[in-house]
């Protein structure tokens, strides 16, 4: 082996450690799993007390200065509008940052659902956003940083709840839309979101995420027949900090009933981990194969002298 | 232009003009040689243009209504199919229709197949332009695409996929512009440059490969944020990445043997007779290498049914349009790459390619649009998305032609042997890198 | 503004503080619960009415006063109960349950029992409606308290009558 291709062995050797280090912070954050901060404040929704006066939704667009709807809260009528042919309820975005469904699973009473940003232990939003807009506070809120957000849109791909609105219309400066537990007015300052604020049926329950799953097991054990005997989003998910009581299977009432326990970022360590390893053993691999081709290259030539291949400037 | 070279013009290919031993102007390089009146009227003969005129006068303005007005101007602006055909063609297909770069920088430079050297080039330029493009697609997309920038200087989210991409797309696009720029060099005569790029050039093809390997895959692995969306055959917990890189490489070399085919019917004045004699035999090397990386992706699409086992999904409505992608895309053209190859019948291969790249196209947008949010609705890009993508990609036709008329890549840059000495010359003397002989160096052009 | 809107609630009603201090003594005929009134107007309430209508004191006031209560949970604990001094809803029921000073000592408090008693809001809400839906009393919101002008601008009352609303 010449000098040369000693050298350059070791540049690229060089430039795969250099991109290694660069991919570092990859592997380190990608290790590990959160179940939440100690303290952190969730909210219990109870199916079986809400009764679609979509109060919430009013409070929520006053506490965050949304646009004025196009009807007015008191009116029922949104509840059997449906989009896309039917096939999909009202969903929060850019206008409204909860909305409330109706449900009329078996033609019996008629139940509604609030659907806002469930503020997940390992939101999805938050690890798959390439500039880290999103922070999951120690009081439980998931928020967005709107300064550093460069539009991609990842975040409402991999919200398995559809729940982030993207405001398209702005062409200067459009932003994610969501619920932010309404951190910046009262979550961090000790007081609960607008929402259950407003509520009158206390179908919201604002509190310690760890009281709030016990409370929400106490009901479903001191009112038998009441619940399904399930808390959607103890679990899914690696835990949601907003969880759900109802009294018909999920699916019922537009849950994807079964999303997995696993929260979302790790679907991705396995690509995760794999990133060090490539950049850290692929230098070298393909250098090596690059001078074995060389090696039996260049004993080729010595065979037939006559030609002298100049690749790379030429190696004897 | 044809017919201008029937009439005793002929395209510039070196420094100075035959007829009149002078230097080349710049601009008159640019002009390939004809005076500019020679130049328009080619260009306003050649009905291509007309096409392609009537596209920019509907989409350039539409380009510049989305960023007055925003995206939902253009688009649906829907928050359940957040990335549309910008992205789902743009981005996800751009991509691996690009991989040639590295594919055949491997090829050469790494495992030293000389042999496929007069269509290098091609692929490099190939895989160049198809990033920037891709990159441009993005900028249409993004909310803010100012901010671009963003993940690399001011707000860093390292454990996002997102940002893998960011970093290897944008390094990997400047390895690319490193790679090509050789060509540009030997254009406009700039000979150190060439050297110093031909020095780095094992340098810039490993990280090729580390960056690709990583991207392509990440763009799959971007799919791994939606398992609930992505229906469960197109989608793999494991495999995703692994599936979009290793379709990467048929989709890239097939992308190669369809350009070099349109570059053959419609450009064979500017290809050389190196290019011209060797362009079958490349072919259906390619074709080879692609029927292989097909024959490996499709059994590990069936590892992946299998993995998950989801074969109860293949009797479903979503399982025969699955069956339809695998069998068109994949399994047709490994069939016609097998009948080119054995029968030694180019033509063939060429049908083959075309048909790869159909596949890589209906498996991208597939995974992207179709079976996204598969139990969901289908979205239906809004007609002036469609408009703007068609524009973007005439605009890529367009830059990838200018290139090919003007830069050494499909045909050689005559130097002048004295002139290139005269410049090495005036150099000090180098410190010790290479004992070949100079004129080594182009042993292309002889 | 922020300690407004921790009492702004939809139908807020509210016992006036002298009622409870009257209550365990005697009887009041009518009760104005409006101390948290915002969006709608307090309720005057007929309690000689419903005392007439009840079957007894229980079904309202659980243990607290009068018959004791007989629902067979309450009852492990609280079937010898003695009556209790105040029995006013808002006496047990919070009218800011979510204050972070009572969901701290909530959370302090391990042996407590009743660790998911609802605010006062909750509670006449719930004992009111479900007793009007049995009994076909009223049950619109505004049968039993009109909203106020905030409300009617909380709830953007003129937009669906103007279709699009001004924006």
């Amino acid at each position: 082996m010449s000098g040369i291709s000693r050298r350059r062995f070791l540049a690229a050797s060089v430039a795969g450690c250099a991109a290694t280090t660069l991919a570092g912070p990859k592997k380190a954050l990608a290790a590990g799993s959160f179940t939440g901060y100690p303290d952190g404040m969730g909210v219990l929704v109870d199916l079986t007390r809400c009764i679609g006066c979509r109060s919430c939704e009013a409070a929520c667009n006053k506490e965050q200065n949304l646009p004025a709807p196009d009807k007015s809260f008191d009116d029922k009528s949104v509840f059997d509008e449906t989009f896309h042919g039917g096939k999909q309820k009202r969903r929060p975005d850019e206008n409204a940052y909860t909305v409330v469904n109706r449900y009329n699973p078996d033609g019996s009473d008629p139940l509604y659902r609030k659907v806002q940003c469930n503020h997940c232990n390992e939101p999805a939003c938050l690890s798959s956003c390439f500039v880290n807009a999103y922070t999951k506070t120690k009081e439980g809120a998931v928020v967005y940083n709107p300064n550093v957000c460069v539009g991609c849109r990842n975040c409402l791909v991999a919200c398995p709840f559809g729940i982030p609105g993207y405001s398209y219309s702005s062409a200067f400066d459009p932003v994610v839309k969501k619920c932010i537990f309404c951190h910046e007015t009262r979550l961090k300052n000790g007081l609960p979101p607008a929402c259950v604020d407003v509520c009158p049926q206390e179908a919201l329950t604002f509190g310690k995420r760890k009281e709030l799953i016990k409370i929400g097991h106490q009901r479903i054990q001191t009112h038998p027949g009441r619940y399904v005997n399930h808390l959607y989003g103890e679990n899914e998910l690696g835990g949601t900090s907003w969880m759900y009581l109802s009294p018909v299977n999920f699916d019922e009432v537009g849950f994807d009933p079964n999303p997995g326990n696993e929260p979302i970022i790790n679907n991705v360590k396995d690509f995760l981990g794999t990133v060090p390893m490539v950049l850290a053993i692929w230098p070298a691999m393909f250098t090596g194969f690059h001078l074995l081709a060389k090696k039996r290259e260049h004993d080729k030539n010595n065979q037939d002298t006559e030609k002298q291949h100049g690749e790379e400037g030429g190696d004897q | 232009m044809k017919s201008l070279i029937g009439w005793g013009s002929k395209p510039v290919d070196s420094h100075v003009n035959e007829k009149t031993d002078q230097q080349w102007s710049l601009f008159r390089k640019l002009m390939l040689g004809l005076t500019p009146g020679q130049y328009l009227g080619q260009a306003l003969r050649n009905p291509f243009n007309w096409i392609l005129g009537i596209i920019f006068a509907i989409g350039l303005p539409l380009i510049a209504y989305r960023f007055i007005f925003g995206l939902s101007a253009v688009t649906h602006a829907s928050n359940d199919y957040p990335w549309g055909l910008f992205l789902g063609f743009g981005l996800f297909t751009m991509v691996p229709l690009s991989a040639s770069g590295f594919m055949l920088g491997t090829a050469v430079e790494i495992f030293g197949r000389h042999d496929f050297e007069p269509i290098e080039r091609l692929a490099l330029l190939n895989g160049l332009l198809g990033y920037l493009f891709a990159v441009i697609y993005l900028l249409v997309d993004l909310g803010q695409p100012w901010r671009l920038p963003y993940p690399m200087v001011v707000s860093f989210g390292p454990a996002a996929v997102l940002f893998l991409v960011a970093w290897h797309v944008a390094t990997y696009l400047s390895v690319q512009v490193a790679e090509v720029s050789v060509s540009f060099f030997e254009w406009i005569g700039w000979l150190g440059g060439k050297r110093f790029i031909r020095r780095i050039a094992l340098g810039l093809t490993v990280s090729g490969i580390i960056l690709s390997t990583l991207h392509q895959g990440a763009l799959g692995a971007l799919f791994n944020y939606a398992p609930g969306k992505v229906h469960p055959l197109w989608y793999s917990g494991s495999f995703q990445w692994i599936f979009f890189f290793c379709s990467s490489i048929p989709a890239g070399l097939s992308m190669v043997i369809a350009v070099s085919t349109v570059v053959k019917k419609t450009m064979a004045w500017r290809c050389d007779d190196n290019f011209k004699e060797n362009l079958d035999r490349c072919t259906l090397g390619l074709a080879k290498g692609a029927s292989l990386a097909l024959i490996t992706y499709l059994a590990i699409k069936l590892i992946g049914v299998a993995h998950d086992n989801e074969w109860g999904y293949l009797a479903t409505g979503w399982g025969a349009w699955f069956l339809f992608e695998m069998a068109v895309g994949v399994v047709l053209p490994i069939i016609l790459f097998a009948y080119a190859i054995r029968h030694q019948v180019v033509a063939i291969a060429r049908v083959g390619a075309f048909v790869t790249i159909f596949g890589i196209v209906l498996n991208r947008l597939n995974t992207t649009l179709i079976v996204f949010n598969w139990n969901l609705y289908q979205e239906i890009p809004h007609i002036f998305e469609v408009i703007i993508a068609v524009t973007l990609f005439a605009v890529y036709v367009v830059v990838y032609r200018f290139i090919l008329y003007r830069l050494p890549i499909i045909f050689s840059w005559k130097e002048q042997p004295q002139e290139a000495l005269a410049a090495e010359a005036a150099r000090p003397a180098p410190i010790k890198t290479s004992n070949a002989p100079i004129g080594a160096m182009y042993r292309k052009i002889d | 503004m922020s300690a407004k809107q921790i009492v702004m609630t939809l139908m807020m009603l509210a016992i006036v503080a002298a009622s409870s201090l009257v209550l365990a003594a005697e009887m009041p005929e009518r009760a104005s619960l409006d101390s948290m009134a915002v969006l709608f107007e307090g309720v005057e309430f007929d309690h000689a009415m419903h005392i007439d209508l009840g079957e007894d004191c229980s079904t309202c006031h659980h243990h607290t006063t009068g018959t004791g209560t007989t629902n067979e949970r309450c009852i492990r604990c609280h079937a010898d109960s003695d009556e209790v001094a105040t029995v006013g809803c808002r006496d047990c029921h919070l009218d800011n349950p979510f204050s972070a000073e009572n969901i701290n000592r909530e959370a302090l408090d391990r042996y407590q029992f009743h660790i998911d008693t609802p605010g006062l809001k909750a509670a006449y809400h719930w004992n009111c409606v479900g007793c009007h839906e049995e009994m076909d009393g009223p049950t619109d919101c505004q049968d039993c308290h009109a909203r106020t002008l905030e409300g009617d601008e909380f709830y953007h009352k003129n937009a669906s009558a103007t279709g699009k609303s001004g924006h």
